[in-house]
């Protein structure tokens, strides 16, 4: 797990990679309950799942994650999130499009999901215990993620098959390394793409 | 207001006419000392415009930068990433990069009275005293292992690469080119040559816009480094080659640029 500090927001965010994760589905009936669920108990439910879950596929690198989060952090400190709270805002500002529902099952977890990263922002985030209690998985170190990482589905959803930039390249890494810039960049222009 | 106080705790690197240039760093963590720096380009509020006039012009021209960076990168164009963008407070934030401007390695020394270099607070860069003039007793080029040649056939494909995309830079100077230094290079196959300062970027597929945007250039070089003809022939060379097909048309197009100016004739 791995604490930043933003101190011009006054907040901080824990981000931890789980592996092996093996109750996926569970964790996402959590959610859906904690979201349904009113009154005192839901309360308590939603607590228990305050973070933003995301697939770990999908993420190329930890700073598209870490701009991700920048920009969540700077919409809510501008009163302007699209979505209800700022870790569905991560969500969203992964995605490529405007689709909120689209953001959610594509980058949200699901039923298939076996890496996972959770994110949490708070003025003090809570201990690493309280992601254990919820998800059953390996604490791994980000070093793992390029072995996560699938290259194939982000290349779809952001549309980069037919672009100049990466069709020439056939050294995969390289093809990589600059699908990873063109995501992050994606990402952090988001309050203004069209 | 958040970006604000994060500008406050930056380091000022330059400043010109339309914006000032910070150092600044985001996501430092707490258990490594890995520190990422970005840059951070804040369109200041201008005095002699009317304030709601200032905040959409501001707004539109942080906005179409990024678009004009994102588009660059999609077509293959080295330009600097985005990290972050805040329309509301003017400030665009982009990959920082470790190297020298073209017009410095070539011995054009520092920006003229308009735009004054702070603090060239840079590792690599220390080459600049306050000055500007070079007091590195090790000659740039050999430093960043490039040739002049070399270099323009690297701005020439660059170019051709961003017209082929449609995106006019609109300022092209050899003040607006940064060679990568060695050091910071991510890899042999990576671009040296970064394009830099899209603010004036547009979106044309024009032969006249292309055909003005190398001549611009064209007049950048001449008026900033001696001996420039054989330069900018080279540079036109790798432009050619990289453009194609298209290149008669914006070969012919540029002679006339040449013999008229930038701007079109309004007669007739």
């Amino acid at each position: 797990m791995e604490v930043y500090d933003y101190p011009h927001f006054c907040l901080q965010a824990a981000v931890c990679l789980l592996t092996d994760v093996k109750n996926g589905p569970e964790i996402r009936k959590k959610i859906v309950q904690a979201a349904t669920c009113q009154g005192e108990e839901g309360n308590a439910l939603r607590d228990a799942v305050n973070f933003a879950f995301i697939d770990a596929r999908l993420i190329t690198s930890i700073l598209h994650l870490q701009t991700a989060i920048y920009y969540a952090l700077l919409a809510q400190s501008q009163e302007c999130l699209r979505t209800k709270t700022v870790h569905s805002e991560i969500l969203w500002a992964l995605n490529p499009s405007n689709n909120i529902s689209e953001a959610i099952r594509r980058y949200g977890l699901s039923d298939s999901t076996t890496s996972l990263f959770v994110v949490e922002i708070g003025a003090i985030p809570s201990h690493l215990d309280k992601i254990n209690a919820i998800v059953d998985g390996t604490v791994s170190p980000f070093a793992r993620l390029p072995e996560i990482t699938d290259w194939g589905t982000i290349r779809k959803y952001h549309k980069l098959n037919n672009e100049l930039a990466i069709q020439h390249i056939e050294d995969t890494t390289v093809a990589n390394a600059m699908i990873d810039e063109i995501v992050i960049s994606t990402v952090a222009m988001k309050s203004v793409s069209q | 207001m958040a970006t604000a106080s994060l500008i406050i705790n930056s380091t000022q690197i330059s400043q010109g006419a339309e914006a000032k240039v910070y150092k600044s760093y985001v996501h430092t963590s707490f258990d490594s000392d890995a520190k990422v720096p970005i840059l951070l380009k804040h369109r200041f509020k201008k005095q002699y415009r009317h304030p709601s006039l200032d905040t959409s012009l501001t707004r539109a021209r942080v906005a179409g930068e990024a678009r004009a960076l994102l588009r660059c990168l999609r077509s293959g164009v080295s330009v600097p990433g985005i990290r972050m963008v805040d329309a509301t407070e003017s400030v665009l934030g982009i990959e920082w990069i470790e190297g020298k401007s073209v017009r410095m390695l070539l011995g054009g020394g520092a920006e003229g009275e308009d735009e004054q270099v702070l603090d060239p607070d840079q590792s690599f860069d220390d080459t600049t005293d306050a000055s500007g003039e070079s007091v590195s007793h090790l000659d740039p080029l050999e430093e960043y292992q490039v040739t002049i040649d070399g270099v323009m056939g690297l701005i020439g494909s660059e170019i051709a690469k961003m017209h082929k995309a449609d995106v006019i830079h609109g300022d092209l100077t050899t003040s607006n080119m940064i060679i990568r230094h060695p050091f910071a290079a991510k890899g042999p196959s990576h671009t040296k040559l970064v394009l830099i300062d899209f603010g004036l970027a547009y979106t044309s597929s024009l032969v006249e816009d292309k055909a003005v945007d190398l001549y611009v250039l064209e007049r950048a070089f001449a008026s900033t480094h001696p001996d420039s003809e054989p330069m900018f022939f080279a540079v036109l060379e790798a432009y050619k080659n990289g453009t194609g097909k298209d290149w008669t048309a914006v070969e012919r197009r540029l002679e006339d640029v040449r013999l008229r100016g930038r701007k079109r004739s309004m007669v007739g």
